[in-house]
């Protein structure tokens, strides 16, 4: 009899121990005991520039960690901004969302029609984040006067130019506009028989759909609407033809990768690079001559459109998660880290107040480079804010590439892409619209 | 007697189906379900990362056609496959004669040519892309040194596509290689020697002895080399990601762009539907042109 009471009560405890791990995870079940325990947030992030982000950012996140008692971050790199993307829109086909991710600025509109954002609107409003923010940064954030994300690392291109070979030529500024940007790549250029040496001017490639609107801009348009894209509009055409002369001319690299044109631009075979400000550290510490920084030379006027993204917290998540990502993304975002962040990396701080810091006056007495973005974002907007914008900036890059290659001309490549297009628009938004 | 045979002979059927079972699930879930979903996806409205779908008869497949790129991207694949798979299998059939000998030191040039079927596809795409690269890469620097022009290789719309399959013909003909290696062996070797006897030149030879006698296996490394040059896409995805000017754009990479990129899921499965096609097409091509002449040893 004794022998049996022993075995089913070593029974019991056997299936108990087996069971218990199932029944925390359980919802719901443990609910009381696990009110003190840690909220795990995962933040998914991408490196979209040139240079050592990725520890930047880990360095970042750790001390978080460490100074914040409750909440753990557990940082994901997730690749490029389209990985970044991709990854966290398939966790949303599943449910399982991240807590908090950081994508391109452009697909604000992709991840609100899948209704995966969360509105800080009120939280925004009653914390420092109107009044701090620099409206131009927050506002690529805001769809119909609501915030939905805060801006973490935005950037425009800018013109980077290698001041020795410059010197060399004794040209003494950047140029300011376009003729006199094809003048000095002309002037720049440097080939041995059909060799070339050195270009004259890069593009960089893979984000040139960005510097592209750029052109736009600085031509007098901005080449979208909530709805449509207008690449087909002469202003646009016009920026297009410009490209083509330049390539035409033997001064401009017809093609380029991201990563590459900053390594050709350091290595000298370029001499000019437009490239994301998120790159200025990089370059400039890397590079064995003085780097120069000015504004992307105009046409009618100065013109930029803005890289870089905002941090998103996720609808999908327990209320304890939101406000624990909340936190995160409002560390993130404060004035000390924002000046911080924009040191180590040229990307803008998005705070007045990191301007203002006594660290942040210095560095820009130092690294007077730093401060051409910020002087420029005034010129600037949101980029390509469109449903299905991943589509368009393939479109737009596909119809750029085929007409530097010389398989299409500049028009009509144009209204291909714009017509293209648009129909998908529409029929993303036959689908909102249900 | 003959009822117990009868059983016999369906419990030896069961055990077979038995035995059978455990593949065909595998296959059910990860093969057959996901075409027969592929299929009912292409006729919706599917979002990638949104539950609800909406129907839309055969509008995905009329966007097909109007999609400038698809055809593009169709004829790239084509020529992909219509260039690496003859190239490939050439050069295979070359070297596995040409090592199917019994010289000292054969098996080093054996396992020389099989390597690059070992590399990983990334790490072999990484490694072409600095062979290519236009400034410093060691294939221009070679071109320069032989009085060649240089070219931008996959910078150039009109050479990446060339230069991926260069590449892909390094790395598939080794593994072609080793099962062309593995039917010389089994060719009867008194042919050669009456054929010698009888003053037949090498290239006779090849082309009416062996070509023939091996014909099965070369069969059959076609369908597998059409398998492999279709699924093309880590090349792709590491070298190029499909430009410059959509002119490396393959339809796996086209249908995962348009899937996970665009998230058109919708679409994406039409485009998938469609390489299922194209693929049953080119293997039945196959099947009717080559597969008839094939012969087989001992065969009445």
């Amino acid at each position: 009899m004794k022998s049996t009471k022993s075995n089913l009560t070593r029974r019991r405890l056997l299936a108990s121990g087996l069971a218990a791990p199932f029944v925390s995870m359980m919802p719901g079940v443990l609910t009381p005991a696990r009110a003190n325990e840690t909220v795990k947030l995962q933040f998914m992030y991408p490196v979209g520039v040139s240079g050592d982000i990725n520890t930047i950012i880990s360095g970042m996140i750790s001390d978080f960690n460490a100074t914040h008692d409750g909440i753990e971050v557990e940082a994901i790199y997730a690749g490029s901004y389209d990985n970044t993307e991709q990854k966290v829109i398939t966790a949303l086909g599943v449910g399982e969302p991240p807590a908090l991710w950081l994508p391109i600025n452009s697909s604000l509109q992709t991840f609100l029609g899948l209704d995966a954002l969360e509105d800080i609107t009120e939280q925004a409003k009653s914390d420092d984040i109107y009044d701090d923010f620099i409206g131009g940064f927050l506002n690529t954030a805001v769809s119909d006067d609501r915030l939905y994300g805060l801006s973490y690392q935005p950037s425009t291109p800018v013109l980077y130019y290698n001041k020795d070979a410059f010197g060399a030529l004794g040209i003494a500024k950047a140029p300011e506009t376009w003729d006199e940007l094809f003048e000095t790549a002309k002037a720049l250029t440097i080939r041995d028989g059909d060799e070339l040496k050195r270009w004259g001017l890069t593009i960089g490639g893979g984000w040139h759909d960005w510097m592209f609107e750029g052109y736009c801009r600085q031509n007098g348009l901005v080449p979208w609407e909530k709805d449509k894209v207008l690449w087909d509009r002469p202003e646009a055409i016009e920026a297009l033809s410009f490209w083509k002369t330049m390539v035409d001319a033997g001064c401009m690299a017809p093609a380029s990768t991201w990563q590459g044109s900053a390594n050709d631009f350091m290595a000298g075979s370029t001499a000019m690079l437009y490239h994301s400000t998120g790159s200025l550290t990089n370059l400039r510490k890397s590079s064995p001559f003085e780097v120069g920084v000015a504004f992307m030379p105009k046409k009618k006027q100065w013109g930029a459109s803005q890289g870089g993204g905002p941090i998103m917290i996720a609808k999908k998540q327990s209320d304890a998660k939101k406000e624990a990502a909340w936190t995160f993304a409002r560390w993130m975002t404060n004035t000390e880290n924002q000046a911080a962040w924009s040191r180590a990396t040229g990307y803008l701080a998005v705070r007045k107040s990191s301007w203002e810091q006594p660290e942040m006056q210095q560095y820009l007495a130092e690294v007077p480079q730093a401060e051409v973005a910020m002087k420029q974002a005034q010129y600037s907007g949101a980029f390509l804010q469109v449903p299905a914008y991943s589509r368009a900036r393939d479109s737009l890059k596909s119809a750029i590439d085929r007409t530097l290659a010389g398989e299409i001309a500049p028009a009509a490549a144009l209204t291909d892409a714009t017509a293209e297009v648009n129909r998908e628009i529409t029929r993303v938004l036959r689908r909102q619209k249900g | 007697m003959s009822h117990a045979f009868a059983r016999a002979r369906r419990n030896e059927m069961l055990l077979a189906y038995a035995l059978l079972l455990p593949s065909l699930v595998f296959l059910a879930i990860f093969t057959y379900w996901p075409i027969l979903r592929s299929v009912w996806f292409s006729l919706h409205d599917v979002l990638l990362g949104d539950p609800d779908i909406y129907w839309l008869g055969a509008e995905n497949y009329l966007r097909l056609l109007e999609d400038r790129l698809f055809w593009k991207v169709l004829g790239n694949t084509a020529f992909y496959t219509l260039t690496t798979i003859p190239l490939s299998i050439a050069a295979a059939l070359l070297l596995a004669v040409a090592l199917d000998s019994k010289l000292r030191g054969m098996a080093i040039y054996r396992s020389a040519f099989f390597y690059p079927v070992m590399i990983p596809s990334v790490a072999a795409g990484m490694l072409w892309v600095f062979l290519y690269a236009p400034g410093y890469g060691p294939i221009n620097e070679a071109l320069t040194s032989l009085g060649l022009p240089r070219l931008d290789w996959l910078y150039d719309s009109k050479w990446a596509l060339p230069a991926i399959v260069i590449m892909s013909i390094w790395k598939y003909s080794g593994y072609f290689m080793l099962i062309l290696l593995a039917a010389l062996k089994l060719v009867p070797s008194d042919l050669y020697e009456a054929a010698r006897l009888d003053g037949v030149s090498a290239r006779h030879r090849l082309l009416h002895i062996t070509i023939p006698l091996i014909s099965p296996t070369l069969y059959f490394v076609i369908i597998i080399g059409t398998l492999h040059s279709y699924q093309i896409f880590d090349y792709v995805y590491v070298m190029t990601q499909g430009g410059p000017a959509d002119s490396t754009n393959v339809l796996t990479y086209y249908i995962y762009q348009n899937g996970f990129q665009y998230q058109d899921i919708g679409y994406a499965s039409a485009l998938a539907n469609a390489l299922l096609v194209f693929v049953l097409g080119l293997i039945g091509l196959v099947a009717v042109t080559l597969g008839r002449k094939v012969h087989y040893l001992g065969e009445r």
